[in-house]
């Protein structure tokens, strides 16, 4: 009898292990007829027994999940045909390459990487006639592929990056925002002779992609203002260094080096840059404890949050010019890409969802929740007090507007470049070694 | 002493043991090593390329930096541990009042995440805005707290304080457990002879200590040649790369659309962990 029972657990054991390891090949629906291939990923994409079709939606906008939830029930509700589910991931640039790689690729999402582009992952969405024609023309250059000149993403919104100040520190110095690199300088330092318990210029360095948001504003943003953003993208897809010339030791890459060592030597910029947070510059911002940062609009909700009295207080300027044939740059660039995969069996569907979100209606609504301004011309959204509306709308008058730029090497991002910056400031480069390491690490992502 | 006879039924009630061995163990490890040596991105399909990734690996300035910190870690982290460790056990195996309490104490960090723990630190730590910072300020000492997560050498000192800091309770349990196993007899027999306390710890306690310390030892080595959360949540690898450990480098190169050759760098790992277990499990067992 022992022996029976030893046998049977034996086998139970063994099939529960092949059990749990197995994957279903074919799926089969509550009522019991066959629904097809249900391989990894695909089973949220089954026709329900009622006819509809389910989509999952990708984001990682967290400060969208509210207002796409409504928007995704009303559209739910609206049709008998469709039914999406949002899915958000905070890590969504990386969770996205793993459902990429496993086969469970979401059908609309807004993420987009080049490298996808490349490889014909996204749906070629250059065909919406209609939606391109409501949205600035401006917004549509910057969703454009350079390789292909298809889109494969339609923005509903712009967001703009520049430096945040605190407009009442500067009334009561009587400082006027700056134009060139030198009057910032001096603006720093009268904020510091002044009031000295006041940080002229908070820089969150422990958060690399601050840093290389940076490079990506002032010495990328330097070459965008001067060959226009088209032809800085097509360059640095080329590796062109008669154009980028990063490694030069009087080029814009190393000049901003040498301009970021010399403040940190004057002390323009906070002393524990290496080791504040994206949270710690926010609140010293909010508080009067730091006169200016650089960041995007994104960052304009949590100032509020921290001080809901701030907001007219809160002006915004371009970046400065700092070369010789320079002009100061503010970013205006793409924001919420809506992208398809190419693999969904469903793209008509997708679209007539996307039509949905994309109503003036129902962009209104979205601009005003994310605290950007649409790219739609047909949708007038109060995304932002007036008084900071007013700032930015100077500030995009008054500067060479430059894109983002996401052809960057594979193997060199953003948050690679920060790293050398915090390297620079760690004092372990001058600012020519600093342009030579950059060039190095750029050349080299193009072979990874 | 009845010896179990071997029979076919023996043999098949190992089966699901071996089955679960070769699904989490075996096929990993067959699979890992067949796409080290692929250029796989995670996206496209992967090419053959040899031992390219593994002579990438070799000639990466970053890749060999990652390896100094990561032994110089685990060079510094692990003896510590067990060093901390053993005196925490000699200390809470002695009877005083308050010995649960204390012991629970020293425990207690380990049964934190060290994500969190990273964390902590991280705001207990911070300059000028650190709780650290606002108490040493109430007595006018705050200009003791230098920026030291802002500079190799104090970065890599803080992680491996804190690192030994939490896990020095676990490596004491262990410690425990083998010092309460040694018979009392043989203490009083050595007391006896005219052993002083030096010699009963040198010739009694430690050779009957030895498989708690092989088990510190091997544990110890393996924990600190494959750290990452701490790293993660305390310096994140930086300033720059300068604090980042190969597993860092790894989950990075990853995500990076360099899916083999982060495998390939996982199996250089597994070789450089693998290599001090034996040489000590060897040393130790030979101490036995």
């Amino acid at each position: 009898m022992k022996r029976v029972m030893a046998l049977l657990l034996s086998l139970a054991l063994i099939a529960g292990t092949l059990t749990a390891c197995g994957t279903a090949q074919a799926g089969t629906t509550a009522d019991g007829t066959a629904a097809g291939s249900t391989s990894a990923g695909e089973s949220s994409k089954e026709t329900e027994k009622t006819g509809r079709v389910t989509l999952t939606f990708f984001t990682g906008k967290v400060e969208t999940i509210d207002v796409m939830n409504e928007i995704i029930n009303d559209f739910n509700a609206s049709q008998d045909h469709i039914t999406v589910v949002q899915e958000y991931q905070k890590d969504a640039s990386n969770v996205i390459k793993i459902k990429f790689a496993s086969g469970d690729v979401p059908d609309i999402m807004t993420t987009y990487e080049q490298e996808y582009a490349d490889q014909g992952k996204y749906l070629d969405l250059s065909g919406e006639t209609e939606i391109w024609s409501r949205l600035l023309d401006s917004m549509k250059v910057n969703c454009t592929d350079i390789n292909s000149g298809k889109q494969y993403r339609i923005c509903t919104n712009m967001t703009m990056a520049g430096f945040f100040y605190n407009k009442a520190i500067f009334q009561e110095l009587g400082l006027e925002t700056a134009t060139t690199w030198d009057q910032l300088v001096s603006n720093l330092q009268t904020i510091k002779d002044k009031k000295p318990d006041v940080t002229p210029w908070f820089i969150f360095g422990s958060e690399a992609w601050h840093l290389g948001h940076l490079i990506e504003f002032i010495p990328h943003g330097y070459l965008k203002q001067k060959y226009g953003t088209v032809e800085t993208k097509k360059a640095m897809l080329a590796n062109d260094q008669s154009v980028l010339d990063f490694g030069s030791a009087d080029g814009s890459m190393a000049v901003f080096a040498q301009n970021l060592l010399d403040l940190q030597a004057k002390g323009l910029i906070n002393s524990d840059v290496l080791t504040a947070t994206s949270d710690n510059c926010v609140q010293d911002f909010a508080t009067g404890k730091a006169a200016m940062l650089s960041n995007g609009m994104w960052v304009l909700s949590s100032i509020l949050a921290a001080n809901p009295d701030m907001a007219d207080q809160i002006g915004f300027a371009p970046y400065p010019s700092y070369m010789p044939d320079s002009k100061p740059v503010v970013l205006c660039a793409e924001d919420s890409g809506y992208c398809i995969s190419a693999e969904t069996k469903y793209p008509e569907e997708c679209k007539e969802f996307l039509n949905y979100l994309f109503s003036a209606d129902n962009q209104k609504k979205y601009s005003e929740a994310a605290g950007a301004p649409s790219a739609f011309k047909d949708v007038n959204a109060e995304w932002a007090p007036e008084s900071i509306v007013t700032e930015v709308n100077n500030a995009l008058n008054t500067a060479v507007n430059i894109g983002f730029t996401n052809e960057k090497p594979a193997g060199f991002t953003g948050d690679d470049a920060g790293r050398l910056v915090q390297d620079l400031l760690s004092g372990k480069y001058s600012a020519a070694e600093f342009a030579a390491a950059y060039k190095k690490a750029w050349d080299a992502g193009f072979s990874a | 002493m009845i010896k179990a006879k071997k029979t076919g039924l023996h043999t098949f009630m190992a089966v699901p043991a071996f089955l679960l061995f070769a699904l989490f163990f075996i096929y990993p490890l067959t699979r890992g090593i067949q796409m080290s040596l692929t250029d796989w991105d995670g996206l496209s399909p992967a090419k053959f390329i040899g031992f390219r990734n593994f002579i990438d690996f070799f000639s990466d300035e970053r890749a060999i930096s990652d390896i100094k910190t990561t032994v110089l870690f685990a060079l510094c982290s692990a003896p510590l541990l067990n060093i901390v460790g053993l005196i925490y056990a000699l200390l809470m195996n002695a009877e005083f009042k308050g010995k649960g309490l204390a012991r629970g104490i020293i425990y207690l960090p380990a049964v934190i995440s060290p994500l969190i723990m990273g964390y902590i630190w991280y705001f207990l730590l911070q300059p000028g805005r650190g709780f650290l910072f606002h108490a040493l300020d109430l007595v006018g000492m705050s200009s003791l707290l230098g920026n030291w997560m802002g500079k190799y050498s104090s970065a890599m000192m803080v992680l491996i304080i804190v690192n030994v800091w939490q896990y020095a309770g676990m490596t004491m349990v262990i410690y425990l457990a083998g010092l309460q196993s040694i018979p009392e007899e043989l203490y009083e027999s050595a007391k006896i002879d005219g052993a002083g306390s030096w010699q009963i710890f040198r010739y009694v306690t430690i050779p009957l200590l030895m498989p708690s310390i092989r088990i510190n030892i091997v544990t110890n080595i393996i924990g600190s040649l494959s750290v990452f959360d701490i790293v993660m949540s305390l310096t994140g690898g930086g300033p720059g790369y300068s604090t980042e450990t190969l597993s860092i480098y790894i989950m990075r190169m990853c995500y990076g659309s360099k899916t083999g050759y982060s495998t390939a760098v996982a199996l250089i790992l597994f070789v450089i962990i693998l290599v001090p277990v034996a040489v000590s499990m060897r040393m130790t067992r030979s101490k036995d």
